[in-house]
């Protein structure tokens, strides 16, 4: 169970967790989680290696259903601009792709796509539809948000791969930021970075929090003392 | 002794390793050796001008000509059948098939593979016979009916590559384009398909240089030693492969042998050609997916 440093439960949260359960094949992975993320508050989630937090991130917006063999009960509610207040347990499946939009998620190790730079930050939105002049200011936009754009602006087109670990992980954020989206699900989100960078990103969150709901996973005290409106501890 | 049983390890590997390209080498420098002396314009065209057998204007009848079209067409005409069916097929065993039906699916292609390919070349006579019978007394083994018995052999090939590319593809690359709001066919198409287009085309070009040297299957559904360049798809055809075996078995003076190893020579070339071809078109689809 999720217990929690402010006690403040109310249910009028962005996010709203209560009872949840998550089984891979017989195996209960999380039993009876309960939680509430405030609107643009940044709440942490903090616990042992293998208690379940990137779990939890990925069952907020359903990611969990591409895992095979993962179930999960209970209800998850959030409060979204177009949806209203609705549990995402009962989302249709046809609506996950505009929920994985409005909640977006970067994961604990930096997964890249084989592509471009350019084309990683434009995945989403050629997804959407979106294309030209227009899209290209959102991801310029992006990558200056986590100071990469001065790193990659004149090789935009060369492989992503060839990043670094840290170049990595704030392309990912960009690719996700690019998105806009209500609620931003962050598992160890300066993992990659040094200090220097890692304390920019912070930065980053703070000034990201005026508009997004965020839900961080991160091993660092210090960073989660910082940051954290609120800290649920897991395990 | 760790040491020891390291280096001893490896120099057996190494061994291991250099066995298979010395023992192709070997081979490429001897039917070089016997065959290049066969090789001119006389081996490929007889006494045919090479300009009107090019422009089709003549038949070619005591040269290789025809078997090289031959075997150029039943190879595309094959792949062409291949290809879609085995990709598809992949995709559907990777990302689509339930436990129980993909269980059986990856048995019936693991059995299709090993069947030899004589027992394929039989089901196409077979096929041919029965269309004779019963569809259209036109109908007699033919390009079209050894391009698809050649299509059912190299299908496994395509299929387990596809399934194994596929299946390849690390969850977290799948998670990330679901992440980003791909739907499943989104995901497939541009996230999935792009990661694993390398090991695709690879088996593809694999399947094309099982389908240029296979002679068994060609044998009983439509090539024979001469019958000229096929004006359509029912019609009979010659082969490089088969070529090479009905003189190899039937030659009358030491020069026939050696026009033999010329059209081995000629095989090589085309199967080069082909994989040159396939890795050009696949740099070209990696370069225009990958978008570097």
């Amino acid at each position: 169970m999720a217990s929690e440093k402010n006690t403040n439960t109310d249910s009028s949260g962005k996010v709203v967790i209560e009872g949840l359960n998550v089984f891979y094949r017989r195996k209960c992975v999380l039993e009876d989680i309960n939680l509430v993320a405030q609107e643009k508050n940044i709440t942490c989630i903090i616990g042992p290696s293998g208690c379940g937090k990137s779990t939890l991130l990925m069952a907020i917006n359903r990611l969990l259903d591409e895992i095979p063999h993962a179930r999960i009960s209970g209800e998850i509610k959030v409060r979204l601009e177009q949806n209203g207040f609705c549990n995402v347990l009962k989302m249709d499946d046809s609506e996950l792709p505009q929920l994985r939009r409005q909640i977006g998620m970067v994961f604990q190790h930096p997964n890249i796509l084989p592509m471009s730079i350019l084309n990683n930050v434009a995945f989403p939105l050629k997804i959407m539809g979106l294309k030209g002049e227009k899209a290209m200011q959102k991801i310029a936009r992006a990558l200056r948000m986590v100071y990469l754009w001065d790193e990659v602006k004149d090789r935009l087109n060369s492989s992503a791969i060839e990043l670094s670990g840290g170049q990595k992980q704030r392309l990912c954020l960009a690719r996700v930021l690019v998105m806009e989206p209500e609620i931003l699900l962050l598992d160890e989100p300066t993992s990659f970075l040094d200090q220097r960078l890692g304390e920019k990103i912070e930065t980053l969150l703070e000034h990201l929090k005026k508009e997004v709901t965020l839900i961080v996973v991160s091993h660092y005290r210090d960073q989660v003392k910082r940051l954290a409106d609120k800290i649920y501890r897991l395990g | 002794m760790n040491r020891l049983i390291l280096r001893i390890l490896r120099i057996f590997l190494w061994f291991s390793a250099i066995t298979v390209p010395v023992a192709v080498m070997v081979l490429v420098i001897f039917i070089v050796f016997k065959g290049l002396p066969a090789i001119s314009l006389r081996l490929i065209f007889g006494d045919t001008n090479p300009l009107d057998a090019l422009m089709l204007k003549q038949q070619v009848f005591e040269g290789i000509f025809p078997a090289m079209v031959g075997t150029f067409l039943v190879v595309i005409l094959s792949v062409t059948w291949a290809i879609p069916l085995g990709i598809l097929s992949g995709i559907y065993l990777a990302e689509f098939s339930g436990s129980h039906l993909k269980k059986f699916l990856d048995f019936s292609f693991d059995l299709l593979a090993s069947v030899p390919s004589i027992v394929i070349g039989l089901f196409g006579l077979t096929v041919a016979i029965f269309l004779h019978k019963y569809l259209s007394r036109q109908i007699y083994p033919c390009l079209l009916i050894s391009s698809i018995s050649l299509a059912v052999l190299i299908v496994p090939y395509i299929v387990r590559t596809t399934q194994l590319s596929l299946d390849g593809v690390s969850y977290s690359t799948k998670l990330a384009g679901y992440s980003l709001g791909a739907s499943k066919i989104q995901n497939l198409f541009r996230v999935v398909l792009p990661s694993a287009i390398h090991g695709i085309l690879g088996g593809v070009i694999l399947a094309v240089g099982r389908a240029a040297e296979d002679t068994a299957v060609i044998m009983l559904t439509g090539v024979v030693a001469t019958a000229g360049i096929p004006g359509s798809v029912f019609e009979k055809f010659e082969a490089l492969p088969f070529y090479i075996y009905y003189i190899s078995s039937q030659y009358s003076d030491k020069s026939e042998l050696l026009d033999g190893f010329g059209a081995a020579i000629i095989l090589l070339i085309i199967c080069g050609l082909l994989f040159c071809v396939a890795h050009l078109l696949k740099n070209v689809v990696v370069k225009k997916v990958y978008g570097f």
